[in-house]
């Protein structure tokens, strides 16, 4: 891999506008990319995931350059219907549309910059491969005061151009003081076979609020990893909500860190998985400073082989008295195949703190379905039932109503 | 003025923490095998003991093994670096030479060391209804109320006896659920184990009495290396516990027991463990490193291990005993309190391994941190693809004290099976001030008041433990969290 | 017995007692009344020498500045609250625990510990007294125990320890009809010239039953007015407005 990451970096960056410091930054990462390699379960946070085992045998030889010098034509097909928003258009890895048509443009900046810093090389390999190869870096800043009017819609969408590539994909997004932001992601692919590695950062400062939804629920074969790095000052606040349905593996990691008081994050998600699909989320929430708030569901329906895993830490530091942090995860195992893997931590060093954490799994409650079908509905439908009011149970967390809705009926739970 | 509870607490905060009642050391001329590890002094300490070759042979496949094995470093406790080769791995009363025919041939200092430890061995003393086998440093020096037991077929004796006289069931079973080649520690026991107890009960056979192992480390720079191995056969009931202390030593001590638990159809073992060993000063000087590897295997259908700790010593606790839940049917138990004071440290846990159909488990550990001190549960639950209507239940609830401490739960669990059910419950809370309060006001101090509630929180754990033991575990936890309250 | 000057307590900068004075004399028995929030419990709680607030003035029992006493230190003095809210402390057991606190006093007053037998016949005289059910005896300390139950376990628990002032902060609140009178009795039986009782209560019906020499109306964390049991009776006629 080494030859082809090398030309391939070559190849990527010979008539590039980068900086020749910006060049020989990236060249580090790279170094420091081929030196660890992917990332394997002999590493504690990939134990149950080994991607590197994964993208071989899914994939096998990866390329790592990616044409970016020629548009893309978007398909209308693809936008959310019934749903007034600004957007940004992704395909194969190309901004094609960045497009805030709702807002006010002096109150949102956009910088394509490239100016990297280092602060996120000790996270893991993944994230040293992009830094090496992301071809943009927004960053993306909304003003003071700033509510954006309606959602974002961020569209990642690949057609049957790319195949066995890695791509990378970068946006920082910094909120200032007491601004709004909702951002929905949707992931949408026609390729097969690919590598796409997503990191998001943001800076919530005081009293700003992120609500993020992140939605992979079409059926196809790439391979995803995204991770999202949340900063949070005094009084700020993050929703994010995941639905991990669609793609063939993906890995969701929320890095929440509670620097300010009062900071809440809460983290909720739900994995509906079949057909040998493989999903992992893994959080790590920080409560660094006193009266931070994070809570924590995950939900998991899994048949067909498939796999759900779900890693989620909470961290309190002996600064941060009267924390609350709350943690559950629930999955149902539909049939024989299917696999659940949990590791709910908790790691705490202050002791005037109210921290829990819960995980349970089994199959459905067969005394419930027993009820269901003493009031006239047969085995299919009193499990369907059963399923649907186990996962709305997540969805009803959601508190932003109009993208509540859009959920329920991108992921058929519209009663 | 302003009444706060921290400000009365550093005013009450005196330097108020009981010496370790177990310190004292015994003068005591001792053989010891050469310093260091290697071929010749595991041959030494086979030789010593009159082995039969197939021993020696065992032992020195575990020392070539252990050359190609890396010390485990992701537990969350880091200690310094062990020297292996400054070690003693045998050490014994002189007076030993020939093992002792009856207590009278026993050296009066030894006799006299139990009496202080509270475990008089002297026939008319003895402690009502319980037998025990105290092992001294690397040997066991006496056995009581072999006759009785004897009578009902059971076999109680160290390990080193039963080498010679049960050979048969020695080699059928040890080894047999923790490999030879399982982990560092496990396989250095292999190499150089020294002795240890050994319990077969005989098929229909419960045991009428609890059976006890009494461990005291004695000599200095000396590893202690037991083995213990018990085995109940199909049928049968036996209750064993486990005691430990060792002197105030400024060095660290390594202890790296190992103990294998064998259930034979419908046999079921209950395995308590009381720890107190030296747990260092209060600054973090000294103490154990207390390394063990406890495994039991429910081989039978409807066996049940069950596994009760009560870890209040060492200065670094590291173990997880297990349970193989391999027969149909069969139970894994695991009630465990670890309590961390000073510089403590303690990564402990039970891992249950669901093999069977309709196996049952079920994990209670209590932990309690204070002073400057670590605590870690890790727990693997994994319920393999075919152990259908499987269930565990685990719940880890866990004190701190004060906020220089830590507590960590890390719980790993695995289902692979879509038929069994799996439940995990955790909590990290203080004490609560009203319940203080209340005590208070009914007359205790603040540390009574401490100890009584921490002993309500620990109750469904020291419930488990026979009598006898839980009023002295119960007492232990008291003064274990002595001079932490506030 | 208890002097209590110009006490005034805040917590979080919220003012809950300005000035209040009391004298309690032994042989006494004092009944406060005040509406819901006014510093009844408040009252109890610095008195118990609760932490968490912030006090000034002066308050001495037996002469001794009460201050400067620890909560348990004032129990062995012989001061005895019977808590609005009894605790509930998981996997402690109930007789275990009166018998840890009782010993406690005991011995912090120089006088012998009673062994289980002598503690256990107290105990099943004293709950016979107040037909307060074994049973619950050996379960863990007010878990699971009923509104009612906790509030007999803290007149056994003030029977058993025979404190010197007795507060009972609304001891009467979900009891029934019956058990009412059982504690009324045994508070009664109590009554002695060397010790005294400090009533906390909304309803004049636990005062037909143990008759106070006096009653203070507590409002905005101050009496307004004290009386003799006739001012209880005023009380339930006219209602705190007319006081206000
Ligand atoms: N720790 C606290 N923090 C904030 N407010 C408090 C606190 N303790 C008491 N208060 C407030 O002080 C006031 C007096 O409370 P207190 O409990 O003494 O009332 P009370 O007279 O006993 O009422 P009740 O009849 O309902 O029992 C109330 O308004 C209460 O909310
Ligand atoms: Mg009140």
């Amino acid at each position: 891999m080494e030859e082809q990451l090398k030309n391939d970096f070559e190849k990527s960056f010979k008539n590039s506008n980068f900086s020749s410091k910006s060049i020989s930054l990236k060249k580090e990462f790279l170094n420091k990319f081929i030196k660890d390699g992917l990332p394997n379960k002999s590493l504690e946070n990939w134990k149950f995931s080994d991607i590197n085992q994964i993208i071989k045998k899914e994939i096998g030889d990866l390329s790592f350059y990616n044409d970016i010098s020629t548009p893309n034509k978007i398909d209308s097909a693809i936008y959310l219907n019934g749903l007034e928003q600004n957007s940004i258009v992704f395909i194969n890895g190309r901004a094609e549309k960045i497009d805030f048509q709702f807002e006010e443009k002096n109150k949102i900046e956009i910088l394509d910059d490239f100016e990297l810093n280092n602060n996120y090389s000790e996270i893991n390999s993944l994230i040293d491969l992009n830094s090496a190869f992301v071809e943009k870096s927004f960053k993306i800043l909304i003003k003071e005061n700033y509510s954006l009017k309606k959602p974002l819609v961020i569209y990642h969408y690949t057609n049957k151009k790319i195949k066995s590539k890695n791509i990378n994909l970068r946006l920082n997004f910094i909120l200032e003081k007491n601004s709004s932001l909702k951002l929905i992601d949707v992931l949408n692919d026609i390729s097969e076979k690919n590598f796409i590695n997503t990191f998001y950062s943001f800076k919530l400062n005081q009293d700003a609020i992120l609500k993020n939804y992140k939605i992979d629920n079409k059926n196809n074969n790439n391979i995803k990893y995204s991770f999202t790095n949340i900063e949070h000052e005094k009084n700020s606040l993050s929703e994010t909500f995941i639905v991990s349905s669609g793609s063939n593996f993906n890995k969701n990691e929320i890095n929440c860190n509670l620097n300010g008081k009062y900071a809440s994050a809460f983290i909720n998600g739900i994995f509906s998985l079949n057909k040998k699909k493989h999903h992992e989320i893994r959080t790590s929430v920080n409560h660094l400073t006193e009266l931070t708030k994070s809570y924590q569901l995950i939900k998991s329906v899994l048949e067909n082989e498939a796999r759900a895993v779900y890693q989620g830490k909470i961290y309190v530091n002996s600064e941060a008295q009267k924390t609350d942090g709350y943690q559950l995860s629930k999955a149902v195992l539909l049939d024989e195949t299917t696999e659940f893997n949990a590791k709910p931590e908790l790691e705490i060093y202050a002791d005037d703190v109210k921290c829990s954490h819960g995980s349970a799994s089994g199959s459905l409650n067969e005394n419930s379905i027993f009820y269901l079908m003493s009031r006239g509905l047969n085995y299919k439908e009193a499990k369907e039932l059963l399923i649907k009011g186990f996962l709305l149970d997540v969805v009803e967390k959601i508190t932003d109503s109009e993208i509540k809705n859009l959920i329920k009926n991108i992921v058929g739970l519209k009663e | 003025m302003k009444i706060d509870s921290s400000q009365i607490s550093r005013e009450k905060e005196i330097e108020k923490l009981k010496k370790y009642k177990y310190g004292f050391s015994t003068e005591i001329e001792n053989i010891k095998a050469p310093k260091g590890l290697s071929e010749e002094v595991i041959k030494f300490i086979s030789n010593m003991k009159k082995e039969p070759q197939w021993l020696l042979d065992w032992r020195l496949k575990a020392y070539n093994r252990l050359k190609a094995l890396k010390e485990p470093d992701w537990q969350k406790p880091k200690y310094p670096k062990i020297d292996y080769q400054d070690l003693y791995y045998y050490s014994a009363p002189k007076s030993f030479k020939e093992k002792p025919k009856s207590l009278d041939d026993l050296d009066p200092k030894l006799l006299e060391t139990y009496k202080k430890l509270g475990i008089p061995l002297q026939e008319q003393k003895r402690l009502n209804n319980i037998a025990v086998d105290a092992v001294f440093d690397s040997v066991s020096v006496a056995t009581t109320f072999k006759d009785k037991l004897t009578e009902k077929g059971i076999i109680f004796c160290s390990i080193s006896e039963a080498i010679q006289k049960h050979p048969e069931l020695v080699k059928k079973y040890l080894g047999s659920v923790i490999p030879l080649t399982d982990h560092f520690f496990a396989t250095l026991n292999s190499a150089v184990f020294t002795d240890g107890s050994f319990v077969y009960v005989p098929p229909g056979v419960r045991c009428p009495m609890e059976l006890s192992t009494y461990f005291r480390i004695n000599a200095s720079d000396t590893g202690q290396f037991e083995r213990t191995l018990i085995i109940a056969d199909k049928g049968s009931y036996v209750s064993y516990l486990e005691g430990c202390t060792a002197p105030m030593r400024d060095e660290n001590q390594l202890h790296a027991a190992n103990v294998e638990l064998v259930a034979l159809d419908d046999a079921e073992i209950k395995y308590s463990t009381v720890q107190n060993w030296y747990p260092g000063d209060k600054d973090g000087k000294g103490g154990i490193y207390n390394f063990v590897t406890k495994r039991g295997l429910c081989k039978g259908k409807n066996s049940k291990i069950s596994w009760t700790q009560v870890e209040t010593g060492s200065a670094i606790t590291w173990k997880y005993p297990s349970c193989i839940l391999k027969g149909d049917n069969s139970i894994g138990e695991f009630y465990s309190i670890a309590i961390t004071n000073n510089h403590q440290k303690a990564d402990t846990g039970t891992k249950m391994i669901h093999i069977g159909k309709n196996t049952r488990s079920k994990i209670i550990s209590k932990g309690i941190s204070a002073g400057f001190s670590d605590m870690t549960y890790r727990g693997l639950v994994d319920i393999a693809a075919k152990a259908n209507n499987s269930r565990n239940y685990t719940q880890c609830d866990s004190l701190l004290m004060g906020n220089k401490c830590g507590a960590h739960t890390v719980p790993y669990i695995k289902n692979k099976n879509s038929e069994s059910n799996l439940a995990h419950e955790a909590t990290t809370s203080k004490i609560s001030e009203e319940q203080l309060h209340y005590c208070q006001q009914r007359g205790l101090n603040s540390e009574e008041a401490v100890g009584l509630i921490v002993n309500g929180f620990c109750k469904e754990v020291l419930q488990q433990l026979p009598m006898e033991f839980a009023v002295e575990a119960q007492k232990l936890v008291g003064i274990s969290l002595e001079g932490s309250v506030g | 017995m208890l002097k209590i000057n110009n006490l005034k307590a805040k917590v979080e900068e919220k003012s809950i007692l300005n000035g209040f004075t009391l004298n309690i004399n032994p042989g006494e028995v004092h009944a406060i009344m005040g509406p819901n929030g006014s510093g009844k419990s408040t009252l109890s709680n610095i008195l118990s020498g609760k932490k968490g607030y912030d006090v000034s003035g002066e308050i001495l029992f037996e002469n001794s500045d009460l201050f400067s006493l620890e909560t348990e230190e004032r129990a062995h003095k012989g001061i005895f609250l019977a808590f609005q809210y009894p605790l509930e402390i998981p996997g402690v057991n109930t007789s275990v625990f009166l018998k840890t606190s009782l010993n406690a006093i005991r011995k912090a007053r120089g006088e012998k510990e009673l062994d289980a037998l002598e503690f256990l016949k107290l105990v099943k005289q004293k709950s016979k007294d107040l037909k307060f059910d074994e049973e619950k005896l050996n379960r863990q300390l007010n878990v699971g125990f009923s509104g009612g139950e906790k509030k007999k376990n803290e007149i056994l628990q003030m029977s058993i320890l025979n404190p010197k002032l007795s507060i009972l902060d609304e001891t009467d609140s979900g009891l029934d009809i019956d058990a009412l009178k059982i504690v009324a009795n045994g508070v009664n039986s109590l009554r002695r010239k060397n010790n005294a009782f400090l009533i906390i209560t909304h309803y004049q019906r636990l005062l037909d039953y143990i008759k106070p020499d006096h009653v203070h109306v507590l409002m905005n964390g101050k009496i307004i007015k004290s009386g003799g049991p006739e001012l209880a009776l005023e009380l339930e006629k006219k209602g705190y407005e007319s006081f206000s």
